[in-house]
């Protein structure tokens, strides 16, 4: 009965199939692609390890070392950030329209323009910026703070706010699916509300922890525009690399450099799962996708 | 729920082991500010936000927009960008791409979606398409690129940007189906054609309208998505530009053409929040109800 009722056959399997083509294919290509050179333009069939050890030896594995503590310090701040105020937007907040309020406020940024949004750091932050200005003429300091921009700092600041909501929105669904019954009988059975976090929501909200850490950290792994704007060449990331690499032509480079982006994720990721493993397996995750 | 059997009870705690601590601890976890300091650190992330928004269209009116100080106020950069007419061709490339976009997402995703619900084992195929959820943009666009261009010799073009902002907005645009697709009831289908419906009209009658919500949002969520792509158009584009890259390349090269974004990126906002607004409040408000 159930065969007769789903979609032609031809249409899905097609669709899967050219899927393939443009997702998984390039993501061979480009680790294949780093072994091969590239000659007047042309396409050298020959394996060849010359770009990797070029890449090693130009110091282009600072960048990468660079890029992960970048991307996994700001993850755990944004964690850091985001737990709390996940557990108060699902708990803690009473009012519906303010709920619905700070969601919306959450969604927007998904759909700005990232780089005039970044641009304006720019006369914040700068040395004639309003941070500056303003500390100046009150006579805090006495010459601008030069730090603020182009520097380590102005990129993570930048980063900010840019990848908060991909944190939140995790934590906060599967946290507004625990049952307040769960929390009122910990705290029945005499738990404090610090034992009652660590043995009841921390358990039950970890699915939507490794999905903010994931959908936080994979973008910040190749981050990009921030770097780029706010780090004043100061900050070259592993995504600036990739950029400069494409523009000067050296395409096995930068197939190279974006196999190390693939690679490095591949062990976050597979580090997230070995430690959180115990407490639930993956499919949970896709399971709580079609709730 | 998840993984209930495995959780710690509170029987399980060694008392004793906390009673050395736990008068501190005890007082820590009873104190009365952590839901507004959870509030705070969350407000303050969002300020973050929307703070460069302000200020955004705050320097959009300001003489010097790079400078700290607003004043003297002028509109001589939205002068500027009136004047100026570089910006409309990538606009209008980018308005089209993003409704081709969303018209490719809405069918794909309603396609793929309902087919995933009949599936026994949808694991392989949701993973599949989801996949480019888990790559970052840049990566992804470094890889279409060295396949498509170095790899196969294809010209770059407005197809290849096409294919890119797909790629990043159909996983969207089918999770959203699939939020609605998985409650559909199949009965309701077996009903139907006990009663003599034909599949068309199986589908067009009674699966679409309980659908349409899903593939609404698909489309919106395609639209915008597609409409602010950078990482991936960025290396896709060939020769051509659309609106994020015009923005970008503005802003990261030409110091003297900051003033024309910052009004330019002002007007979308005015034009585009209230909108979003709206319809975001619409969609959690009907989300919370059903």
């Amino acid at each position: 009965m159930l065969d007769r009722l789903t979609p032609s056959g031809v249409a899905v399997p097609a669709f899967l199939i050219t899927w393939s083509l443009v997702v998984i294919l390039p993501l061979l290509v480009i680790v294949l692609f780093s072994f091969l050179q590239v000659k007047s333009y042309r396409v050298v069939y020959l394996p060849t390890l010359g770009t990797w050890e070029s890449v090693i030896d130009s110091g282009r594995w600072i960048v990468a070392v660079r890029t992960l503590r970048i991307a996994i310090t700001m993850t755990l701040i944004e964690l850091l950030l985001a737990f709390p105020f996940a557990l108060w937007l699902a708990k803690g907040c009473k009012s519906k329209p303010a709920k619905a309020i700070i969601i919306t406020l959450l969604t927007i940024p998904f759909f700005l323009d990232t780089s005039s949004r970044i641009i304006v750091w720019r006369s914040i932050l700068g040395t004639n910026g309003i941070v500056n200005t303003v500390l100046t003429s009150l006579g805090i300091v006495d010459e601008p703070i030069s730090w603020l921009l182009y520097s380590e700092f102005a990129v993570h600041f930048g980063m900010l706010g840019s990848y908060f909501p991909t944190m939140v929105f995790p934590i906060f669904m599967i946290m507004s699916l625990i049952d307040d019954d769960y929390l009122q009988a910990s705290s029945d059975l005499g738990a404090s509300p610090g034992q009652t976090l660590l043995y009841v929501i921390l358990p039950m909200s970890l699915p939507g922890v490794v999905a903010g850490v994931v959908f936080t950290l994979v973008p910040l792994m190749a981050a990009f525009v921030e770097p780029q704007m706010l780090g004043g060449g100061f900050v070259n990331l592993l995504g600036n690399s990739v950029n400069s690499a494409l523009q000067e032509l050296k395409y096995p480079t930068a197939a190279a450099l974006s196999t190390i982006v693939v690679v490095l994720l591949g062990v976050c990721l597979a580090a997230l799962i070995l430690i959180t493993r115990k407490r639930f397996d993956m499919s949970t995750m896709f399971q709580a996708i079609r709730r | 729920m998840i993984g209930t059997s495995d959780l710690p009870t509170l029987a399980l705690i060694d008392e004793r082991q906390l009673a050395d601590s736990s008068r501190f601890w005890r007082r820590v976890s009873r104190w009365k500010g952590w839901p507004a300091t959870a509030k705070w650190l969350g407000f303050f992330a969002i300020a973050m936000i929307y703070v460069p928004l302000v200020w955004l269209a705050v320097m959009s009116i300001s003489q010097s927009p790079l400078s700290g100080i607003p004043y003297p106020l002028t509109t001589a950069n939205y002068a500027a960008l009136a004047a100026d007419s570089r910006w409309i061709p990538p606009l209008q490339v980018s308005l089209v791409m993003s409704t081709l976009v969303a018209i490719v997402c809405m069918v794909i995703a309603t396609m793929v979606g309902r087919s995933i619900t009949r599936m026994r084992r949808p694991g392989g195929v949701l993973l599949l398409t989801l996949l480019p959820l888990f790559v970052p943009g840049l990566t992804m666009g470094a890889a279409l690129f060295i396949f498509l261009r170095t790899m196969l010799g294809l010209k770059m073009g407005y197809w290849s940007i096409f294919v890119a902002q797909l790629v990043w907005a159909l996983p969207f645009a089918l999770l959203l189906v699939l939020v609605i697709a998985s409650r559909f009831d199949l009965r309701l289908l077996e009903a139907a054609e006990d009663l003599g419906a034909t599949p068309w009209r199986r589908f067009w009658d009674i699966e679409m309208p309980i659908l349409r919500p899903g593939v609404f949002g698909a489309g919106v969520f395609g639209f915008l998505l597609s409409f602010n792509e950078l990482l991936r158009s960025l290396f896709l584009r060939g020769v051509e530009t659309t609106m994020p890259i015009y923005n970008w390349a503005m802003a990261a090269s030409q110091q003297s053409q900051v003033p024309i974004i910052f009004s330019l990126a002002t007007i979308i906002l005015v034009v585009t929040l209230p909108v979003m607004g709206v319809f975001f409040w619409f969609l959690f408000v009907k989300l919370d109800r059903s």
